[in-house]
């Protein structure tokens, strides 16, 4: 007998729905339902409930506001840059043309590497003594001494430091996608602007973001999540210092887990970032997207 | 569900023009095809603005592919030069010692197989799961598929760091703690979403007549998903398992929260580098080079691929 086609689509989406239910759904409730408990760090030990308690303990202490606005601040530095940069070289590639394909290919290398080796390979070029940013600086007599700049060691500027290395990685991303979404807009549109006696800036602010809008709407909330949860790069270079200056909040939160042995307290700031983030992309989806606006 | 929609309308075009039925084109063949439109739309013309932006296209492959050349560099000086002030650019004197002594520490070599098991065992899961979820969600259009690739959708927000300790405490219990297979399946939390969006969009490509003809035939629709309609998405099925398997060899925070000494990837090798042995530069340098030497030739070798999935990726989800 042939089932009907409504539970053969169920039929095979169960496993990986499944799948799902067991390691992301069920973790997540984990996460909600430790919030309302003060945990005893060590195995076996005593498990309290205490309300809301460890929500009052988050918003009371600095660490957790200062790392949610330092969350945000790192993901409008990173995707403002990124975003910015990305669209230059997308129109760069696309007026240069096909002969520039190959270079469009070298671009794309750092988004194979492992965001832990980039963090590693920045902090390197930019650590006091033997970073090689601040030596080239010097020598080309731009900073008066190689060591001027702290990038890392400077509470003032580390976290924009630390957000080089996402940066590098992820231009290309932005790139790409942008450039894939210029190849869309059919060159008759831009030939008419043209003769119509449009010159560069309006072409670009009146013609092409417009018409990208859908594509850029993508790009920058896919990029915004990934940015608000970056976590290996700064570990590896800051650990969150010096003075907490570039601790965001997954590296809060790992770190209240982890190092200060508090589970119920990070369960609730996992939870309160969790819905953030949820609104934040909702809020972003249903602005900039415009359903049934922009077409 | 609005959503899930617009991102169909507005990305219609990209993607149709990216994922062919056969092969999955690329962003440069879409690109050849519009070229004669182009050419007089945003091409620039005149030769001496061509040339500005020859020179403006090489300043910033420099800047772009100076840090990683720098790394390279700096992985065959000696392990003394490597922390020399003020640093030079290319090795005095060119040797392999950070590498032998990168790769003589104990565990590094184990990492390594421990990474490639985990991203080859995460990168079965999430396609074993996906390919039919996706066929399901694609095919059917029924509102349990269009609820569900919207869950998929959110998970992406889900903060890793939110999840690893409950995750991790699972695994212990499940008595699999500290082993590749709960580290592939943490990783494949990450890559199942994306997976299902992208496979998605690939057999959206599929025409609907085609398995049609097979069941007419007498095939089973299982039978047609497995024999017609697999075939035809597998170049899909391949970028989907790169970005599978890249998701699992880059990935640091699981691995960092759920191995201990057994089944311990790369990248905490690295990581730890940094506070096992103080502050061993050249080793560091090395080890990272031979990590991501590999992902970075697989990016040149299937660049069509991969910039076929970014673009999907990204104008899906």
């Amino acid at each position: 007998m042939r089932i009907s086609d409504r539970r053969f689509a169920l039929f095979l989406m169960t496993p990986a729905a499944l799948f799902l239910a067991v390691f992301v759904a069920f973790p997540l409730f984990r996460l909600v339902a430790d919030s309302f408990f003060k945990i005893s760090p060590i195995a076996g030990g005593s498990r309290d409930f205490v309300g809301l308690d460890n929500y009052f303990r988050a918003f009371a202490s600095e660490a957790f506001v200062g790392a949610g606005w330092r969350t945000l601040a790192y993901t409008l530095i990173v995707v403002t840059l990124e975003f910015a940069l990305g669209l230059g070289m997308a129109l760069l590639f696309t007026t240069l043309g096909k002969s520039s394909q190959i270079w469009r290919t070298v671009f794309m290398y750092p988004l194979m590497i492992a965001p832990i080796v980039a963090g590693l390979l920045w902090k390197f070029l930019m650590i006091d003594n033997f970073g090689l940013i601040g030596t080239l600086l010097h020598q080309a007599g731009i900073l008066s001494n190689p060591n001027q700049i702290g990038w890392l060691s400077d509470p003032g500027i580390v976290l924009y430091s630390v957000a080089i290395p996402d940066i590098w990685l992820t231009t290309s991303f932005m790139c790409l996608v942008l450039f894939a979404g210029l190849q869309n807009i059919p060159g008759d549109l831009i030939e008419a602007a043209r003769l119509d006696g449009a010159r560069a800036p309006a072409l670009l602010f009146r013609i092409i973001l417009p018409l990208l809008r859908p594509v850029i709407a993508v790009a920058l909330v896919v990029r915004g999540i990934d940015a608000a949860r970056a976590f290996d790069t700064i570990l590896i270079q800051t650990n969150g210092g010096p003075q907490s200056a570039s601790e965001t909040m997954s590296l809060l939160i790992y770190r209240t887990m982890i190092r200060f042995g508090d589970p119920g307290l990070a369960s609730a700031m996992g939870t309160l970032y969790l819905l953030a983030m949820l609104a934040v992309a909702f809020v972003a989806v249903s602005t900039i997207w415009r359903p049934g606006k922009d077409n | 569900m609005r959503v899930a929609e617009r991102i169909k309308n507005d990305g219609g075009k990209s993607p149709a023009a990216v994922a062919g039925p056969s092969v999955p084109s690329t962003g440069s063949s879409s690109g050849r095809k519009r070229r004669g439109v182009n050419r007089e739309g945003l091409e620039a013309g005149r030769r001496s603005t061509r040339t500005l932006l020859w020179v403006l296209l090489a300043a910033a492959m420099v800047l772009y592919g100076f840090p990683f050349l720098y790394l390279l560099f700096t992985s065959f000086k000696t392990p003394i030069d490597t922390i020399a002030v003020p640093p030079t650019i290319l090795p005095r004197e060119w040797t392999l010692e950070n590498y032998t002594n990168a790769l003589g520490r104990s565990g590094v070599v184990a990492s390594f197989i421990n990474s490639i098991q985990t991203a080859i065992i995460s990168t079965l899961l999430s396609l074993v799961l996906a390919v039919p979820a996706a066929y399901g969600i694609t095919r059917y259009q029924t509102l349990s598929g269009r609820i569900f690739i919207m869950a998929a959708l959110v998970t992406r927000m889900v903060p890793p760091v939110a999840i690893g300790i409950p995750l991790a405490s699972m695994m212990a219990s499940m008595g699999l703690s500290d082993t590749p297979i709960a580290l592939s399946i943490a990783h494949t939390t990450i890559s199942l979403p994306l997976s299902i969006w992208l496979m998605s969009s690939f057999f959206e490509a599929v025409p609907k007549d085609l398995e049609e003809a097979a069941t007419v035939d007498g095939c089973s629709r299982l039978g047609a998903l497995w024999r017609v309609v697999i075939p035809v998405v597998s170049g899909g099925i391949a970028v989907t398992a790169i970005f599978a398997f890249l998701a699992s060899w880059n990935e640091f925070l699981f691995a960092l929260l759920m191995t201990a000494i057994r089944s311990q990837t790369t990248p905490v090798v690295i990581a730890n580098f940094q506070t096992q042995f103080g502050l061993d530069w050249g080793s560091m340098t090395a080890l990272a080079a031979v990590y991501s030497i590999p992902v970075i030739l697989l990016t040149l070798l299937l660049q069509r691929k991969i910039v076929a999935g970014m673009t999907l990726g990204a104008v899906k989800g």
